[in-house]
């Protein structure tokens, strides 16, 4: 790792500078333009400057050193002069990045690949960018709209308006121009506020094949309101409908005297036990709850305030509750063909548990959740939100910068394995996790 | 389950202008279906008799036949006391009639259509057997030479498997597999029926009583059990001690094959023993110690004799009851399609009912 440890470049040095030189003419040409750059950037450094964005240092270091080094030890053989005449400059510049503490990643090594900044403010944002997206990326990025379906929902909502504000230029098709040059934009923006959720990647394809099929005659307003109508029936069908068949089909199963243990929050676990309250069924909730966003505090709320009877508990004091529980509702970001669960961080726990006290879990989850990816761990396939969502403000964790070894880790969700789930109820019936895949084909790939 | 709006269903039962469709009257020939054809299964006579049912009114209109199709159905099920395996034949039946009438998918008019299910009603029963023969021919590449097979209860197609693997394997007068039979005492006369005729084929059936399941299980090499209703996540609806034969067996590590037709297939989904949406009281708590259930001699080894004696199943229990072996047991299952993993059975429910 060039970045952690800027010492070793000078170890390296005698090494080149031991091989004779024997300069032909175009290799001279070279020795030249790397002493240019080692010119320039000891220029650079004498100005005092440290490098930009230090906990960024891997990548800065890399563009930096890469430069200098392109020339300079990818030929080594070649212009011993120049390195001899480089190095020293290279180990003057480390002196200081040694003293920064800040160079310490701070990333947790197998999520480094999954960690992004993300966008949080309005600057920076593509000017093509649509009010309304710049808007919701906000409330995405902070966590106010949240939730698979709810952001689905928002997006498709305002991708309606963004649709309902474009005139065709002329000279154009609304069916060439529109994908590429307005909705590419505002796709780019909401994935670096928050990574899209499978539903909305799923959503898009089909928004992206609807817009393709409008024919290049249909006049501007008309495909508008077209387009628009499709949306809307797009979240009938299959986020409203849909919520409410599962709800139903969901609710069925719970029977008197049950205690259903569900975790964090999802909106149609949440209307399911309403449905089944509404229809008279007794039954207890414990609401498994975790950090850092506490969404079960809302579920727990909205049950309390119809009068059901909730146990609120944190993940870590679950054990004791799953011997009293008789069902376990689960609500699911994605359901991953090879019918693994990808959901909330903290449910995999709850399915494991599940399985050890022998309690049947059920998954809720509509078909446009549903993917053709299959993944056997949460790793390649995640979210990191910036670390300092995690550090409680106040405790021990405040300052974990400054901690000098500490990394916060923190992925937003885990991948629940296949054998500790019973049953996902869909809005096409109630499946077992194998038939992830033939749903898909049916509801996501048919129409594509 | 489903209408119980008395305004849906009251038009369409007084509507027939015959006498001779009182509601009672499909019971009475899904009964005699049985009684006449004892190779008959559940399913494929609930779909005969609603043809028969077809053929006697005079629906003119898609819906009528639908709704009249449907209120039949309910009545039909809610007459039987566990009607899981009987359900699968209407609501295959309600299913293939509503795309065959369907205007977009049939070039025929309604009356073409009516006419072809009425001429073809023997249809289903037929290619029900046919169905039975493909898998015991399936059965010769699950039963290898040699080996020993438990199994229990009286299904025509474990009994149908068994003997043509029976007369393929046989060389001379020896076949070349065993069969360990587990006995019920409550249908004993059932069981010694398809013992004397594994015997008679030249089959060595040894017969122990369910408690010696466990005992016997090292020697077996394979479980093979039939079922009245295959669920949709690839579990089985079978007599009672299915489930538990299932866990030793799977304790064991020893292969359960399930044999049944695809019409078995069922649109339910069971969490758990008692999920199965109907009482069984197998289970009842007394303090009266005098009240200990007499073990009821079975009433013969014919089917309909379940049915018949069925209303009174209250005051006998566990006799007729059924259990559910989820699909964490099964190994695969044998149906006429082929040898289909549990998981499978939800993609084949998935593709008739999309």
């Amino acid at each position: 790792m060039p970045s952690s440890n800027p010492a070793h470049p000078p170890a390296e040095a005698p090494a080149p500078s031991s091989d004779p030189p024997k300069l032909t003419g175009p290799e001279l040409k070279k020795a030249k333009q790397a002493e240019k750059a080692a010119r320039r950037a000891q220029a650079v450094l004498e100005k005092g400057q440290p490098p930009p964005a230090a906990p960024r240092t891997s990548t800065a270091q890399n563009a930096e050193g890469g430069k200098a080094a392109k020339g300079q030890q990818q030929r080594r053989v070649s212009n011993a002069a120049a390195p001899i005449k480089n190095m020293p400059i290279r180990s003057q510049k480390a002196q200081p990045v040694v003293e920064e503490p800040a160079v310490e990643d701070k990333t947790v090594e197998v999520y480094r690949h999954l960690r992004k900044p993300r966008t949080t403010g309005l600057a920076g944002a593509n000017k093509d960018v649509h009010s309304a997206v710049l808007a919701l990326g906000l409330q995405m990025s902070d966590y106010t709209i949240c939730g698979s379906s709810a952001r689905l929902v928002a997006t498709l909502q305002a991708f309606k308006k963004v649709i309902q504000s474009y005139t065709t230029p002329p000279g154009n098709t609304l069916t060439r121009h529109f994908t590429s040059h307005v909705l590419s934009p505002q796709i780019e923006y909401l994935s670096s506020c928050r990574p899209l959720s499978i539903s909305m990647g799923n959503a898009i394809r089909w928004l992206k094949l609807e817009i393709s099929k409008v024919d290049i005659d249909t006049p501007d307003h008309e495909a508008k309101n077209g387009l628009c109508d499709a949306i809307d029936n797009f979240i009938r069908e299959r986020v409203t409908l849909a919520g409410r068949v599962i709800a139903g089909s969901a609710a069925e199963k719970i029977r008197h005297g049950d205690v259903i243990l569900t975790f964090a929050k999802s909106s149609v676990v949440q209307r399911a036990l309403v449905q089944a309250h509404e229809s008279g069924k007794r039954f207890s909730v414990i609401s498994v709850d975790d950090r850092p966003l506490h969404e079960g505090k809302h579920l727990k709320d909205a049950l309390i305030n119809l009068g059901m009877d909730v146990t609120y508990c944190p993940s870590a004091a679950m054990s004791e509750s799953m011997k009293r529980a008789t069902k376990v509702l689960l609500g699911a970001h994605a359901m991953m063909s090879n019918g693994r669960l990808y959901s909330r961080a903290g449910t995999a726990k709850v399915g494991m548990e599940a399985n050890t006290a022998n309690v049947p879990v059920l998954v809720l989850c509509e078909t446009i959740k549903f993917t053709e990816r299959a993944v056997l761990d949460s790793i390649p396939h995640n979210e990191i939100p910036p670390a300092d969502e995690l550090a409680l403000f106040g405790g021990a964790t405040e300052n974990w910068r400054d901690i000098k070894g500490l990394q916060l880790c923190d992925p937003l969700y885990d991948v629940t394995p296949a054998d500790f789930i019973q049953m996902i109820v869909t809005e096409s019936g109630r499946v077992p996790p194998t038939s992830v895949p033939v749903l898909h084909r049916l509801g996501n790939e048919s129409q594509v | 389950m489903g209408h119980q709006d008395p305004s849906s269903s009251s038009p369409s039962q007084s509507h027939p202008s015959s006498s001779t469709d009182s509601p009672s009257s499909i019971v009475k020939t899904y009964h005699r279906l049985l009684t006449e054809d004892p190779e008959l299964t559940m399913p494929v006579a609930a779909i005969e008799a609603l043809i028969l049912l077809l053929s006697e009114v005079s629906a003119e209109t898609v819906y009528e036949t639908l709704d009249l199709v449907k209120t039949q159905s309910d009545y039909l099920k809610s007459q039987i006391p566990n009607a899981i395996s009987l359900s699968a034949g209407t609501d295959l039946f309600q299913r293939y009639l509503l795309s065959s009438l369907n205007p977009r998918n049939t070039s025929g008019t309604f009356e073409s259509v009516r006419q072809h299910l009425v001429n073809n009603g023997r249809l289903f029963a037929s290619r029900a057997k046919a169905g039975r023969d493909r898998i015991a021919m399936y059965g010769r590449h699950i039963v290898p030479e040699g080996s020993v097979v438990m199994t229990h209860g009286g299904s025509r197609v474990v009994g149908a498997l068994l003997s043509k693997v029976a007369e393929e394997s046989a060389s001379g007068e020896i076949v070349s597999f065993r069969v360990i039979y587990v006995m019920n005492d409550a249908r004993s006369s059932e069981s010694k029926a398809v013992v004397a005729s594994l015997r008679a084929k030249g089959v060595p059936v040894a017969t122990i009583p369910e408690g010696a399941v466990g005992y016997a299980m090292g020697k077996v090499d394979l479980v093979m059990v039939g079922a009245e209703g295959v669920v949709e996540n690839g579990g089985i609806i079978s007599r009672l001690g299915t489930y538990q034969i299932g866990l030793l067996a799977k304790a064991a590590e020893k292969p359960f094959y399930v044999a049944a037709e695809s019409h078995k297939f069922v649109r339910l989904y069971p969490l758990d023993q008692f999920d199965l949406g109907f009482d069984q009281e197998v289970i009842n708590f007394t303090t009266n110690s005098g009240s200990e259930p007499d073990k009821t001699p079975t009433k013969g080894s014919e089917k309909h004799d379940y049915f018949s004696t069925a209303a009174l199943s209250h005051a006998k229990p566990a006799v007729d009851a059924v259990d559910y072996t989820p699909p964490g047991c099964v190994t695969a299952l044998i149906t006429e399609s082929g040898v289909l993993t549990p998981g499978a059975v939800s993609e084949e429910l998935i593709n008739v009912w999309w």
